[in-house]
């Protein structure tokens, strides 16, 4: 068991939670962050970074220092606001310094330091940490009943909020929050009716076990990562690196994993079409609403007991297959088969208004559903072939360095990765436009869009081919000219498909379908 | 863990012992496992559960005090806040923030600093005062609100089925 002075956290000590935010060094431009290429995509090129588990530590405990800056409060208290106000600086400061400063403190449970006691404290930073590291202890002099395991105990220890108990039951307390329930940032204090938050420094002040130390750390990043607007994890499966936009509008980011995503809806990068439109298309894809579709352009209902039919030879008089039902009906005008006796011509009467809605309304979900196979089934195959083309780098590797025996050097090879780069981007971006075109109501604007994207498809096409067959055979020193020019070229035509796409988003040019 | 557990378990049966509550008798069935309690409770004066003892289990887990206990009455019981099975549901046993319910402020549950006194009083003052929003057994809460002398006569039947009678 530590003494109580050695119990407070030792911060410079301890290696693996190095808090010391004064150390700029980490979080400064161009260590270790990544940035966007400034050709990958149109919009925002070098607006975001990706930040380790250590990083964004250090991130938060900057952000703290800044607030604390003008705040002058100790950091840990700092800390429980910020997170209060989901760490928007601006919010915090506008509140704090126009509207009641105790309510403030009551709202993101915890009390306000400048209270304790009716003390007054200095406004030196140094001061008020160690004022406020002091007043969770107790002095030493007797010893007090712990109210949770109901033993006597020398190292009671409490929250500003004077509830105290031993650091055993802490300890116990905090191992079920922190492991079990996953908490961080709002583990309250245990007793009853209270609800004031603990602070970083007190509970790692308590926690005894460095497992338990770095458990708490993690929980403490995972909050903050959550509650921080311009702060997502890498949806990448095993990825636990962190992008940090700075600004809200940037949306594609690619981690230093490798995988590029859209930082508002987390899917893989969907340029041209916005994160709406994608979510309903991918709902589409994903329910019956198809299946549906097709039941109704070519099922009907027995008339008698509603089992879906499907027509599957000439005969119009159908024999419903239920065997509790067995009604005898004509296919044609769903009625009972018997008036049709010898002639069932005689059906033709019905034709007048009923079946007429009935027709155009199964000719229209007929349309409807070839509509959305027409698109879904160009949506598929890019996304196939995208696939297909992640295989080319392998074959390219292999080219280049055949090609470097042959008096090129490595730099001069790259422009073969570079293409791949462009065809898969291309690719990419044509699967997409397949997504925004089946919403589109076909206006002049369509149609510019439509040339666009036949001019992109064939461009892509032309280069994918060229990279999959010729390039093996061609002679070497062709190849080079051709495939920067294909390349060149298709990138030329993505780029000015998304000018186009944008340019209409900007302009409000793009009309819908309700789908 | 456990130890810790069965520390607090032992102090809070010392106290109850050498100064019981009124119409409270509680402790573990066996020395040998302090984990099972029973307690038996009498219906509050002015109630129609008056002159009724009421056999109740409690049973510890192995994080207590940190977890609370699961508490359930043995005998026959009519009551809005207890489930047929006599399971009861009171917020001071919900631990805070699963709510079966959906009425209760996380202030009244479950914290380490409650006790089995604790608990058991809450038992009786329900007993008393029946919460009919959040009725564990909707048959008897329709019936309190409605039909309260019914309910007084059930809850009747129910003291003297728990004494034998």
């Amino acid at each position: 068991m530590e003494s109580d002075e050695e119990g407070i956290y030792d911060v410079e000590s301890d290696a693996s939670i190095n808090y010391n935010s004064s150390d700029d060094g980490i979080y400064s431009e161009g260590e270790n962050t990544a940035h966007g290429e400034a050709n990958d995509f149109m919009d925002e090129p070098t607006s975001y970074k990706c930040l380790t588990s250590d990083q964004i530590f250090n991130y938060m405990m900057k952000v703290v220092d800044e607030v604390n800056a003008i705040l002058q409060l100790p950091p840990h208290i700092t800390c429980i606001l910020l997170n209060h106000f989901k760490w928007d600086k601006e919010k915090l400061m506008e509140r704090y310094y126009e509207g009641d400063q105790d309510k403030i403190f009551e709202e993101a449970q915890t009390i306000n330091p400048f209270r304790l006691k009716g003390k007054v404290v200095s406004s030196n930073t140094n001061n008020i940490t160690s004022f406020s590291m002091q007043s969770t202890k107790r002095p030493l002099t007797t010893q007090e009943v712990c109210d949770i395991c109901y033993l006597p105990s020398q190292h009671m220890n409490g929250l500003q909020c004077g509830h105290f108990f031993c650091i055993d039951c802490w300890n116990e307390y905090l191992r079920i929050k922190i492991i079990d329930e996953g908490q961080g940032q709002k583990i309250a204090c245990p007793a009853n009716d209270c609800n004031i938050l603990t602070d970083y420094e007190t509970i790692l002040s308590l926690l005894r076990g460095s497992d338990i130390k770095t458990k708490y750390h993690q929980r403490l990043t995972d909050g903050f990562v959550m509650s921080h607007h311009l702060m997502k994890w890498c949806p990448s499966p095993g990825c636990s690196v962190v992008v940090k936009v700075t600004t809200a509008g940037t949306r594609n980011v690619t981690c230093i994993c490798g995988h590029a995503f859209c930082f508002h809806c987390l899917q893989p990068i969907h340029e041209p079409v916005r994160c709406p439109l994608l979510k309903k298309w991918l709902r589409k894809c994903n329910d019956d609403s198809e299946t549906a579709h097709w039941i109704s352009a070519n099922t009907k209902e027995c008339p008698k007991c509603r089992a879906t039919i499907e027509k599957n030879g000439g005969c119009n008089h159908m024999i419903c297959q239920n065997k509790s039902c067995k009604f005898d009906f004509c296919w044609i005008c769903l009625s009972a088969w018997s008036p049709h006796g010898s002639s069932w011509y005689n059906c033709n009467r019905y034709d007048a208004n009923d079946s007429v809605a009935a027709r155009t309304a199964q000719e229209k979900s007929r349309a409807a559903l070839n509509r959305y196979l027409f698109y879904c089934d160009r949506y598929m195959n890019h996304r196939q072939s995208l696939e297909l083309e992640h295989k080319l780098y392998s074959k390219i590797k292999f080219k280049m360095e055949e090609m470097q025996q042959h008096n090129m050097s490595w730099i001069e090879v790259q422009f073969l990765k570079k293409a791949v780069d462009i065809l898969c981007k291309c690719r990419n971006t044509l699967k997409y436009t397949y997504v925004f075109a089946f919403y589109l109501r076909s206006n002049n604007q369509a149609t510019i869009f439509e040339a666009n994207q036949k001019d992109l498809e064939m461009a892509t096409e032309r280069l994918s081919e060229y990279l999959e067959r010729d390039v093996t055979t061609d002679e070497l020193s062709n190849i080079k000219q051709k495939v920067q020019d294909k390349a060149k070229y298709c990138e030329g035509r993505c780029e000015a498909l998304l000018r186009h796409v944008y340019e209409g988003y900007d302009m409000d040019l793009w009309e819908y379908l309700d789908e | 863990m456990a130890g810790s557990a069965l520390k607090r378990l032992m102090a809070e049966y010392k106290q109850l012992t050498l100064n019981p509550p009124e119409g409270i008798v509680a402790g573990p069935l066996d020395e040998e496992n302090f984990f099972e309690w029973e307690a038996l409770i009498c219906g509050p004066e002015g109630t129609p559960f008056e002159g009724g003892v009421f056999r109740t289990q409690l049973i510890f887990p192995s994080d207590y005090p940190l977890s609370p206990p699961k508490m359930r009455f043995l005998c026959e019981i009519f009551h809005p806040n207890i489930y047929p099975d006599g399971r009861v549901c009171i917020s001071i046993l919900h631990a805070p923030g699963d709510d079966p319910l959906g009425y209760e402020s996380s202030a009244e549950r479950w914290s380490p600093v409650q006790s089995v006194e604790k608990i058991l009083l809450s038992v009786v003052s329900m007993l008393a005062e029946p919460n009919d929003e959040s009725g564990a057994n909707v048959d008897a809460s329709k019936m309190w609100r409605e039909d309260r002398e019914e309910f007084n006569r059930v809850a009747k039947d129910c003291v003297r089925k728990s004494l034998g009678l």
